[in-house]
């Protein structure tokens, strides 16, 4: 099943821009996070833990489930393949566990911006308000990597990816001289 | 996942097929060290998703007693004029 090019390139564009707007967004995330912890002004610190939570949930959240509906589309429409490549399986790894990490710190941002609106923050706050830079910095440095993996492109096949390539080969090798250049 | 301009790795030209490649080796084990440490840190308590127990927003499933030696809750301007080095001492 490979895709039509026009459809590639399509799917490809929002692909990227799905990801690389998660990375931004994460970024943000962390700098207000930061400013929310360290801020000695409390209108800051109000106004950082307000605005996490709407970019969490209408930035971060659906830029983190796109990219799992384009990632696998696209990887399954050209010769790449899903499981065919260590890379492409490890970033989808990245991109799953980002997606559920995600899910399990919605509540605590909540929480937060609730205690911010009601200016009910404490110190007993302290360590949630700590979790939530560990975890937008883990988020940052995980899309860093997937990034980076879709750019190098390391080498190496997984059993499955080799095992499908020695059955085309062995069965038409016309197609085999062909394999990947649809990317072009 | 931009897949451009290069076409896929074609692997080995021999029948058996290639080891897992050494960056992959090195990505696991930091997998399961960050998964490892995830784990402890839950087990010790530290849950995450979780507010601070005998907060105002207690979802369920989450501790909703504030323990004995917790801080409780100091207002948020009483926090602002707290030096940092105090954080985490219990008031009274």
């Amino acid at each position: 099943m490979t895709m039509t090019r026009g459809l590639r390139k399509f799917v490809l564009t929002a692909h990227v821009t799905f990801t690389v707007g998660w990375l931004g967004a994460v970024a943000g995330f962390l700098a207000l996070a930061v400013a929310g912890l360290t801020s000695q002004d409390a209108q800051m610190v109000r106004a950082a833990y307000l605005a996490m939570e709407l970019i969490a949930r209408f930035v971060i959240v659906p830029l983190s489930l796109a990219p799992l509906l384009t990632g696998p589309v696209l990887s399954l429409g050209t010769p790449w393949g899903l499981f065919r490549h260590y890379w492409i399986l490890v970033k989808l790894l990245i991109t799953v566990l980002s997606t559920i990490l995600l899910q399990v710190h919605l509540q605590p941002i909540r929480y937060l911006s609730g205690a911010a609106a009601e200016g009910s923050l404490s110190s007993a706050d302290l360590r949630l308000q700590i979790q939530m830079v560990v975890a937008a910095s883990a988020g940052l440095l995980a899309l860093l990597v997937a990034t980076t993996l879709a750019v190098y492109k390391p080498r190496g096949m997984t059993p499955y990816g080799w095992r499908k390539q020695y059955e085309q080969r062995t069965e038409s090798p016309a197609d085999c001289r062909s394999f990947g250049k649809t990317d072009r | 996942m931009s897949q451009t301009n290069v076409g896929p790795d074609r692997g080995s030209t021999t029948s058996t097929p290639p080891g897992t490649p050494r960056w992959v080796k090195v990505l696991g084990i930091i997998a399961i060290v960050l998964i490892l440490l995830f784990v402890v840190l839950h087990l010790t308590g530290n849950n995450l998703g979780c507010p601070p127990p005998g907060g105002p927003h207690t979802p369920p499933g989450c501790p909703a007693d504030t323990p004995s030696g917790d801080a409780g809750d100091t207002p948020f301007v009483t926090r602002m004029a707290t030096p940092p080095v105090e954080y985490g001492v219990q008031q009274t």
